[in-house]
Formats: C-alpha cells, sequence, structure tokens
C-alpha cells in the first residue's frame, strides 16, 4: 500500500519511495506502458498505478495516450533540485579544497 | 539512488605535508572548521560550522568518527550533519611527481534517507534552507580570503 501522503507530491516526495525510482529507472531507458512497468513488481495494478499518480503529479512522468494504452515518459529535468541538492555540497568541497591548497602553498613558502 | 562527489587535486607539496594539513587539528580547521580531531581510528569528533548572522545561519556541528587513518596516504571519516547520515568522507594521498595527488571523495549521499518522510518533519528549518545558508557562509568567507589577496 503506499502511504497517504501529508504533503503534495514534490520530486522529493516522489523519489522517497523505492518503488518509485525503480520505475524512473525503468522509464529512463524507454517509454513503457503501466502493464510492462507492473510486470516488473509484485505489488496489485492498482498500487502501481498509485505510485504512478504521485510521479505525474510531481511532473517528473508525463503520460501519452497511444490508440487504446497509456505510456509513461520520463522527463528527467524534474530533477533538477535533486541535482541541485548536491551541487551545494561540491561546491562546498570546491571552496574547501582550495582553502587546503592556500594553507598549504602558504606554509612552504614560510 | 546513492551520490557521491569525486575530486582530484595536484599539489606541489610532498605527501607528507598534505598528510600534515588533513590531520593536525589546528591546520585541519586552518580550511575546514574548528574541530576535535585525532589521527586515530575510532575517535569521535566534531566540526564546528559558526553561526553567521549575516546570512541568518544558526551555525552547525557535523558529527564524525574517523575510520581509516593510514599515514601519508589514506583518511576516512564518517560525516553526519542535517539530512546526511553517516556519509563518508575520505583523502587518498598518492605520489605525484615531486608533489601529490589528492584522490578526494564524499560518498553516500542517499536520497532516501534524505527526502524521506523524515526529512519534512521540522519543515521550517529545512534541509534546503540549511543549505541555501551554508552556501551563503562559504560564498562570504571565500570572497575574504580571495580579497585578502
Amino acid at each position: 500500500m503506499v502511504a497517504a501522503l501529508k504533503h503534495k507530491p514534490d520530486v522529493f516526495t516522489a523519489i522517497s519511495h523505492p518503488a518509485r525510482r525503480q520505475m524512473l529507472d525503468l522509464l529512463s531507458v524507454e517509454d513503457r506502458a503501466v502493464n510492462t512497468i507492473a510486470s516488473h513488481f509484485k505489488m496489485s495494478r492498482p498500487a502501481v498505478s498509485q505510485h504512478l499518480r504521485i510521479l505525474l503529479d510531481s511532473g517528473l512522468v508525463t503520460e501519452q495516450r497511444h490508440g487504446r494504452e497509456r505510456r509513461y515518459h520520463l522527463v528527467p529535468d524534474r530533477l533538477g533540485p535533486v541535482r541541485e541538492w548536491i551541487s551545494h555540497y561540491e561546491r562546498f568541497w570546491d571552496d574547501r579544497l582550495q582553502r587546503l591548497q592556500k594553507v598549504l602553498s602558504t606554509r612552504s613558502k614560510a | 539512488m546513492s551520490k557521491m562527489i569525486q575530486r582530484e587535486m595536484h599539489f606541489a607539496q610532498p605527501r607528507e605535508q598534505v598528510w600534515q594539513a588533513i590531520t593536525e587539528s589546528a591546520t585541519l580547521a586552518e580550511w575546514m572548521f574548528p574541530n576535535d580531531f585525532e589521527p586515530r581510528v575510532g575517535h569521535h569528533f566534531t566540526f564546528q560550522v559558526p553561526a553567521n548572522p549575516k546570512v541568518n545561519f544558526d551555525g552547525l556541528t557535523v558529527h564524525c568518527e574517523v575510520l581509516e587513518c593510514d599515514a601519508p596516504s589514506q583518511l576516512v571519516f564518517s560525516w553526519s550533519a542535517g539530512e546526511l547520515v553517516d556519509t563518508k568522507v575520505s583523502f587518498r594521498l598518492e605520489p605525484d611527481g615531486q608533489g601529490t595527488k589528492l584522490l578526494f571523495e564524499h560518498a553516500g549521499f542517499n536520497i532516501t534517507q534524505a527526502f524521506g518522510e523524515q526529512a519534512f518533519k521540522g519543515a521550517e528549518y529545512g534541509w534546503a534552507r540549511m543549505l541555501k545558508q551554508l552556501g551563503g557562509v562559504v560564498g562570504t568567507r571565500h570572497t575574504e580570503i580571495t580579497s585578502q589577496e
């Protein structure tokens, strides 16, 4: 079962569940129909749909009609906030390592 | 979904000197933050990131434990602060001509831990705000250092 969400499903909430991350991995390879996605999981179809609904609401995934079936499509740009999270730390360490370099060059001159 | 940061850097100084700069508490404080680091496996220590009222940052304590310490080639410690739980910071030093090659890694950014339901508790003081402020602190300091030259 999908736990009731207390917050509107933003990107971080959307990727906080392992099944949804696995769905994103599947969709990163190619667009897939709900049946194909469901075949990778032991959970019920409604549960799969519920997870997909959260991904859709977060904007990480869009759906397109192809005849009778709907295909899901990953929108990788929506993962921007996640990359931003890491990039804060990247800037942090770049700054610290530069300071380390400075400390060392000051000392060897002394 | 675990991510890491990797950097490779060259230093003109020999390994022993770089090793000293990353393992001597006082020198470590010069380029990191005030700390009670000791170069021995199992030692628990903290970095005290000072408050900066200018950017409305309350300060932060980073909790660490020395996991590996082989002079002068390898230092690994755990890093827990804010939404980062048990991430791992490692410095590997290799001889590089007269100087040293540093292989830096901060690994174990676990998106599940960082952005699970837990992370939303106390949203008033969330990770994003904390990090933006920390970014502000780093930015300010960086400017200060550059302007000293």
